[in-house]
């Protein structure tokens, strides 16, 4: 992925993340089976990257980012962040939620500081002030520093999430479908905004959607995940010239040929979801 | 960004300085404000009126429903004065009030000091959930009435004996919510905190026990309730002191207008109660009623 050409952003071919041959899944203690998520992933993502994983429901594309995250361990094959395996959760990686995940009894502003808080990041009480507020700007949330989430709208809230994700400048942003519980509009709004965001810090990002519009005016590449379990179907190269929300991405061609093309990959694995088969 | 203005801050109007404006009262917004007030006074007023008429013409034995305006009256004496040296009944209303109020605080502070600590501990560790739950789920379904009598043969009709029985009633309650509070905590908001570096004990300090102290508060006001109860029952099975013995004394000695004025200032009190600790959870924690709107 290190040709990259009118795409606008910069990429240096460093591999951020490596995921090699990696299978995971979850133990349900209580019926003594265990479920496998993702079976035999291999994925590299380049510095400032952004990287869109679509596939039906239950595929597995949540594990995948919590693997990435630290929140869940390999059960085989590797996963490494900046070269080293992953063994938890640290300061290089952030989340944004679908459902926000804000603390209901902070402050957007104690909501945004929660980052410094447990984190031993070695950054001074002013830098973070002057990052805190550097941020709430960036997401356009001046004058609600002292609003509780639930004064806000979901599009706010969500924004006050990316804020909280970006606040340590980790190299790599992860994000769960955060735009699955805002309206229509918003959604369109905050897409362009999160263009905006990542290709002024440079960050690397892996995003779910089950979006194949979203998927396409956001992604530099899109990961399609077929179903239970999960493994890499193909991956398709968006080469739409940046910034796309400068312009209306959606009525090129390439953009119409590239949603077939997706869609065309997606629509047996969402039938056979919808269908509750299993492979 | 205008896009974003337009769209997503329309739902936070309230919130946008630029968007609020005033508007003079109209005869409905007054209504709207002032209605429930104008209503709750009329209906009470009345209730106490129609008392005082039955009352007054006798239809029911004035040794078991005293005049309304009698209740007020020794109510009033009561609470104002304290009882003069050799009274039938010794000790006033406020004597007897300040006693039961001061064992009920006591009771439900050893409760609370009980009950929060070990609600958390069975909420965070099932091992210890599993220890101690047949004890907490057998005393806390089992009527504490019942237990009274043995606390009398341990205790004999000592102040102890009255705040042990409060503080039981009291503790189960709070205890019960505190554990419900750790079991429900948002598994999106830990994630959210181990993802963001938290380590196990700042789970528990920065999600688990903020998420949980509504419940704390909400095990408090049940279990101030229950408290009231014991306050009574142990009052009227034994000794010379509070409310529960006025009340018994006063049925004994034909004294209608005082066991009225007692039974009303239960009433009184226990709402009270109830109302400060509601405020106190909608200031301690004011997204629990509004995120449900």
């Amino acid at each position: 992925m290190t040709s990259d050409q009118g795409n606008g952003r910069v990429r240096s071919g460093r591999h951020v993340i490596t995921a090699a041959n990696l299978t995971v899944g979850y133990e349900l203690h209580r019926e003594r089976q265990r479920l496998t998520a993702l079976r035999d992933v291999s994925l590299t993502v380049d510095r400032g990257e952004f990287v869109v994983l679509v596939g039906p429901s239950g595929c597995g594309k949540t594990t995948f980012i919590n693997a990435i995250s630290g929140l869940v361990s390999p059960w085989e094959g590797t996963i490494e962040v900046n070269g080293r395996p992953v063994t938890g959760p640290g300061p290089d990686r952030a989340m944004v939620f679908q459902d926000y995940a804000l603390m209901p009894w902070r402050t957007v502003e104690q909501n945004i500081r929660l980052p410094f808080e447990l984190q031993d990041l070695d950054i001074s009480e002013e830098e973070r002030d002057e990052r805190i507020r550097r941020y709430i700007d960036l997401v356009d949330l001046g004058g609600f520093e002292n609003s509780f989430p639930y004064e806000l709208s979901g599009g706010m809230k969500q924004r006050v999430g990316i804020a909280r994700a970006l606040v340590s400048e980790p190299d790599i942003l992860l994000a769960d479908e955060p735009f699955a519980a805002v309206d229509a509009m918003t959604r369109e709004a905050m897409q362009g905004e999160l263009e905006r965001f990542v290709s002024a810090t440079g960050q690397t990002v892996v995003f779910i959607t089950h979006s194949i519009d979203e998927a396409i005016t956001l992604g530099d590449r899109v990961v399609v995940i077929s179903y239970r379990p999960g493994q890499i179907k193909e991956i398709v190269d968006v080469d739409l010239p940046r910034p796309r929300f400068d312009y209306d991405v959606k009525t090129l061609p390439a953009y119409t040929e590239l949603r077939e093309r997706v869609w065309g990959l997606v629509k047996d694995e969402a039938f056979q979801t919808a269908r509750g088969a299993t492979p | 960004m205008s896009l974003t203005e337009q769209t997503d801050r329309k739902e936070a109007p309230s919130q946008d300085p630029n968007r609020i404006e005033h508007v003079d009262a109209t005869a409905k917004d007054l209504w709207r404000r002032w209605g429930p007030w104008v209503i709750t006074t009329l209906n009470l007023s009345t209730f106490f009126v129609l008392w005082e008429v039955v009352a007054r013409l006798e239809i029911i034995n004035r040794l078991f429903l005293p005049r309304a305006t009698d209740m007020f009256i020794a109510l009033w004496d009561g609470l104002a004065n304290s009882a003069p040296p050799g009274a039938v009944i010794s000790g006033s209303i406020r004597d007897h009030l300040l006693y039961s109020l001061g064992n009920l605080g006591v009771g439900v502070g050893i409760a609370i000091v009980i009950g929060v600590p070990f609600g958390l501990l069975m909420g965070a560790n099932k091992y210890v959930d599993s220890i101690l739950s047949p004890y907490v789920w057998a005393i806390s379904s089992m009527p504490r009435i019942a237990l009274v009598p043995l606390f009398i043969l341990f205790l004999g009709f000592s102040r102890t004996m009255k705040i042990t029985i409060i503080a039981l009633s009291a503790v189960f309650p709070i205890m019960i919510n505190a554990w419900a509070g750790v079991k429900t905590t948002d598994k999106s908001l830990l994630a959210a905190a181990k993802v963001f570096g938290a380590s196990r004990w700042e789970l528990y300090t920065k999600v688990v026990f903020p998420f949980t102290l509504p419940f704390i508060i909400a095990g408090i006001q049940q279990g101030i309730g229950r408290g009231l109860v014991g306050v009574i029952i142990a009052e009227i099975f034994g000794g010379s002191d509070g409310l529960g013995y006025l009340i018994q004394r006063a049925a004994d000695t034909f004294n209608p207008a005082l066991l009225y004025a007692v039974l009303f200032l239960l009433v009184v009190v226990s709402l009270s109660i109830v109302q400060y600790t509601r405020w106190l959870e909608g200031r301690l924690a004011p997204w629990r009623k509004l995120e449900g709107l």
